[in-house]
């Protein structure tokens, strides 16, 4: 397997180097980080719903769209990313794209384990150290290969991430801060900041993957550069950013794996922050008074369409 | 992969991409088979092709993401498109639950009648599911 252990690059480059390969039917691993923090949409993720672009522009946040799976993502310099091509026909991809997963993050897992974190796979694809996620991984067919691509968090500012999402209600916001806060942690809070280092992690992770595939360690040719300027080029253009995704009647936020975040409007004047984590609300707000002591004795109940249509009912009956 | 019976309607066509064709004269409906929608997982979002577009044979003309994993939709035969099937478009869900159902994906008009040859019969792809499950076991690594 042709190996790139590219360190620090420039922001585009972490997304356009795995598109390149893709696209041009070679296989291969990369490793890397961003030189400067940016802001990732999923291939499917709407611009206008996902995106509070006023503070990107503030912040200088520049914005790329990716042709894999999963949501919004804010990256920095304290993310490790792993990323593997392989062409389509490539026998060791099981039918079940999802399942490869498995195999996929095994490295990453047991670069936690070495540093004497307890990481465990939350399937289908998160990472967590007790119970709460430490990675964002996503999938995607590029081209003639696909890519998988992972990241461990060395550390995250959940505040920036929170402030890069559109939040419909400031209830809404406060949720979200709080949920993605206990839900969300990373591999300083766990091991010894010495050994937490990018070249370390980097080194591990190359470890790890050598279990896996005989690597060639290789150098960033010509074609590879200039396809990737290519791509980044597309990645980044306006038409491709503003692309319309998919689109909600009420916002959702997944926080991890089968925790989201939802955001329904009831009535006109009503509307209602819901956390949903396996299927089962375990917050519920509203800014009813009237009814929120009501929904309130819901938290520890299946979260699903009844629900909200008795909860119609009920607004509408309590506030007239 | 367990072996699962899968659901193979004869009166039915199918591609090496898991698509169901069904033919009505000059026209055919699209859709996702058991298997696949098997091997997609629970479908998040579809991107179809709208009324109009023009469909080549083996090329990409939408996009389905599942879980983390985002794949194209390509088009079994050439045509153009007569409508999409805006109820999996809202609710993707329904291809997972009733792939030959009510989770068709589109109707086309057939440009070239003679490439539904090309596609195979329920005994094919029953057998080329076989063969693929079999493959899986003996190189797949997990």
């Amino acid at each position: 397997m042709d190996y790139y252990r590219l360190g620090r690059v420039k922001w585009w480059q972490t997304q356009a180097y795995y598109h390149a390969l893709a696209e041009m039917g070679r296989e291969g691993l990369l490793i890397c980080y961003t030189d400067t923090p940016y802001v990732c949409l999923g291939l499917h993720d709407d611009l206008e719903q996902e995106i509070n672009q006023e503070y990107c522009t503030q912040q200088r946040l520049p914005l790329i769209r990716r042709e894999t799976g999963g949501g919004v993502v804010y990256l920095d310099n304290r993310q490790i990313f792993f990323q593997l091509v392989l062409n389509r026909d490539n026998p060791i991809l099981p039918l079940s794209r999802t399942r490869f997963y498995n195999k996929f993050l095994t490295p990453a897992i047991n670069v936690c384990r070495r540093l004497g974190i307890n990481a465990t796979l939350k399937e289908p694809a998160d990472i967590t150290i007790d119970t709460r996620k430490c990675s964002g991984n996503a999938s995607g067919d590029i081209g003639e290969g696909v890519a998988y691509v992972g990241n461990l968090l060395i550390n995250f500012d959940c505040e920036i991430m929170c402030n890069i999402l559109r939040t419909p209600s400031p209830r809404y916001d406060r949720i979200l801060r709080k949920t993605m806060k206990s839900n969300l942690t990373n591999l300083s809070q766990w091991s010894q900041r010495s050994r937490i280092t990018r070249e370390n992690i980097m080194t591990m992770l190359e470890k790890e993957f050598s279990y896996w595939f005989l690597l060639n360690r290789c150098s960033l040719d010509e074609q590879l550069e200039k396809r990737a300027q290519e791509v980044f080029k597309r990645l980044t253009a306006p038409e491709w950013l503003s692309m319309a995704g998919r689109k909600r009647p009420y916002r959702k936020i997944k926080i991890a794996e089968e925790i989201y975040l939802l955001e329904h409007k009831i009535t006109d004047d009503v509307s209602l922050s819901v956390v949903v984590e396996d299927g089962v609300i375990t917050e519920i707000d509203s800014n009813s008074t009237a009814i929120n002591n009501l929904i309130k004795s819901h938290i520890g109940n299946r979260w699903d369409e009844d629900f909200l249509n008795n909860t119609v009912e009920l607004t509408q009956r309590f506030t007239g | 992969m367990e072996n699962l019976q899968w659901q193979v309607p004869e009166d039915l066509y199918y591609d090496r991409n898991d698509y169901w064709v069904k033919i009505q004269r000059d026209e055919a409906v699209i859709g996702l088979t058991a298997f696949g929608q098997y091997n997609t997982g629970d479908i998040l979002y579809l991107e179809l092709p709208t009324e109009g577009t023009a469909l080549t044979r083996g090329k990409k003309i939408g996009s389905i993401e599942s879980g983390k994993w985002v794949g194209k939709l390509t088009a079994p035969l050439t045509g153009q498109v007569i409508e999409s099937n805006q109820k999996v478009e809202s609710n993707p869900h329904i291809v997972n639950q009733d792939a030959f159902g009510e989770g068709w994906l589109y109707r086309m008009l057939l440009q070239d009648p003679a490439e539904v040859a090309e596609l195979m019969n329920a005994t094919g792809y029953d057998r080329w599911i076989a063969e693929q499950i079999q493959k899986e076991k003996e190189t797949t690594v997990l």
